[in-house]
């Protein structure tokens, strides 16, 4: 099966005299499948997906994103992502919002009318009245999600994307990717909650300081008997200095 | 192509909602309609303070040219009230346009669905303009409204300064959007703001050593005449030297003062074809380096 998005050696540094934020990723990604990419904060989790997405350009590697490069816009006619803290044009509404990126989309008026209510309706938006700068962070986290899903997209990037949601919210999400699965749109999965991965994830990937430490499927990654979250940490303190111990202010509070 | 409509479409939508475009609007109607209003009330109530006189023993002057005077300085002062405006009106849009959708984070979501970084661009420019010149025409239209208040006949010199203000201030606008997209939208205000003086002193000399003000030094000459090219030319109409000859026809001149053809040589005239030539070039320049700074901008 041919890979929807296909990553190889993919490097990335922002200054010259800084670190490699991403440094020789590889990795692919078949329709239907849902893959998960965890690490710790700054270990360019992030960075890979705006690279897919067009927004960055690697240093080093290629990528291939249906086929072609993420900066040909054609390419990127089938992607939805949802940004980890999305924002909009602030003084739109929520239908405005998606009617703009529906516009981008290409979408005609008769699939605009009657995706966009829809996606107001799963996202908990379609009453909602007020422009964006008055959107809660789990309210434009929602709306990321439902521009994300707007031009039913054959691979849908979720960075982080219950972050600021509640329990419903994150309910919704993980219903949306399983569904989005079964009808063989391929998922790339950013998420802190290794338990979330867990749940949805057919494949996955741990990254630290830009490397790939461990990739494979659920099953060759986590050892029976052992949790993801007790792999990813093993992992990821074995890769880093370890981290200092609680501040002496807040231990020592017999001292004055 | 429709993607370049659709962010253009969307992009006047924000634009018509921003609070700082209102505010600017209702300052650019009142500050017509004080100027329209209040003129022609206070040349009606104190005549005197309108009244001009020449030399001792010197005949009164012709009650005619008095109100050809008293209209000139009426639109003078109309062409730079719509001039602010319009200077303001560049600046809200240029300091907003692009920089909010690349700080806030709204580009993210933009530049990964299927449209180019050239119609964004193009749609951003776009729109821009239009929001130009619908907000400065509209305060032009409410100007060319309140000239009934002194008669007509100068109604050609106040379009053709206004349609000169619209294309000073798009390209202004034009040098604080690709600004930035570059760096903070304030300090790009300023950056443009500098040069924008720069220009026009830069502009007022050359016109000046051109009229042979300035004397024949050739390193000054030379280093004007390079300058002159390095900057905008503001466009104008012959508007200044209108009002400048009206006034001399009004007040008779005595000995020993300026003549007529010493104080207009100094004066700017009307833009020339090379003038409109290099506004076109310049921005077309500008609208390039949006593009090439939007292109170059990673989000």
């Amino acid at each position: 099966m041919a890979a929807v998005v296909s990553v190889d050696a993919l490097r990335k540094r922002y200054r010259r005299r800084d670190p490699w934020a991403v440094d020789g990723v590889t990795f692919a990604l078949e329709p239907g499948q849902a893959f998960g990419l965890l690490g710790p904060n700054g270990s360019g989790k992030t960075s890979v997906v705006k690279m897919i997405a067009g927004l960055l350009r690697p240093n080093e590697g290629t990528i291939s994103l249906f086929g072609s490069d993420p900066g040909d816009p054609a390419a990127r006619a089938q992607l939805g992502f949802a940004p980890e803290d999305p924002d909009f044009p602030k003084f739109l509404r929520a239908r405005e919002v998606l009617d703009y990126f529906a516009s981008l989309l290409g979408l005609d008026d008769e699939e605009r009318r009657r995706r966009i209510p829809e996606t107001l309706a799963f996202a908990g938006l379609d009453q909602e009245k007020r422009q964006v700068r008055q959107f809660s962070k789990g309210m434009k986290q929602r709306l990321g999600i439902a521009q994300a899903i707007l031009g039913r997209p054959k691979l849908l990037i979720l960075d982080e994307p219950t972050a600021d949601l509640d329990p419903l919210g994150r309910r919704d999400v993980r219903a949306l990717i399983e569904s989005l699965k079964e009808s063989g749109v391929a998922v790339l999965l950013n998420s802190h909650l290794l338990s979330e991965v867990e749940l949805v994830c057919d494949t996955v990937a741990i990254l630290a300081k830009g490397r790939v430490l461990k990739e494979g499927t659920m099953a060759e990654v986590v050892p029976e008997g052992r949790t993801l979250e007790e792999v990813f940490v093993e992992l990821v303190e074995a890769s880093t200095p370890k981290r200092d111990q609680l501040p002496s202010f807040i231990t020592d509070r017999d001292k004055p | 192509m429709n993607g370049a409509l659709a962010v253009a479409r969307y992009t006047l939508l924000e634009l018509s909602r921003r609070r700082i475009l209102l505010v600017f609007f209702i300052i650019g109607v009142v500050g017509v309609a004080v100027v329209g209003i209040g003129l022609k009330i206070f040349s009606v109530v104190s005549p005197v303070n309108f009244s001009v006189s020449g030399p001792p023993g010197s005949a009164p002057p012709d009650p005619a040219k008095v109100d050809r005077f008293l209209e000139l300085i009426f639109v003078s002062t109309l062409i730079n009230v719509v001039g602010f405006f319009a200077l303001l009106v560049a600046f809200a849009i240029g300091m907003t346009a692009i920089y909010h959708d690349l700080e806030s984070g709204a580009a993210v979501g933009i530049f990964s669905k299927p449209v180019s970084r050239l119609a964004f661009t193009a749609g951003k420019v776009l729109a821009a303009i239009v929001a130009m010149v619908v907000l400065v025409g509209l305060v032009g239209l409410e100007a060319r409204l309140a000239m009934f208040l002194f008669g007509g006949g100068l109604e050609g010199a106040l379009w053709v300064e206004t349609v000169a203000a619209v294309a000073n201030a798009v390209l202004l606008m034009l040098i604080v959007l690709a600004l930035s997209t570059w760096m903070n939208n304030i300090v790009a205000a300023v950056i443009a703001f500098i040069y924008n003086a720069v220009a026009g002193v830069v502009v007022a000399l050359h016109a000046q050593l051109a009229g042979g003000q300035l004397g024949d030094n050739a390193i000054v000459k030379a280093v004007l005449d390079v300058s002159y090219w390095l900057v905008p030319h503001e466009l104008m109409s012959d508007a200044a030297r209108q009002i400048a000859k009206a006034q001399f026809d009004v007040i008779p001149t005595s000995e020993g003062s300026p003549t007529v053809d010493q104080v207009m040589a100094g004066i700017p005239g009307a833009s020339s074809l090379t003038d409109i030539i290099w506004w076109v070039f310049l921005v077309g320049l500008m609208a390039l380096l949006v593009y090439v700074a939007v292109r170059r901008r990673q989000v």
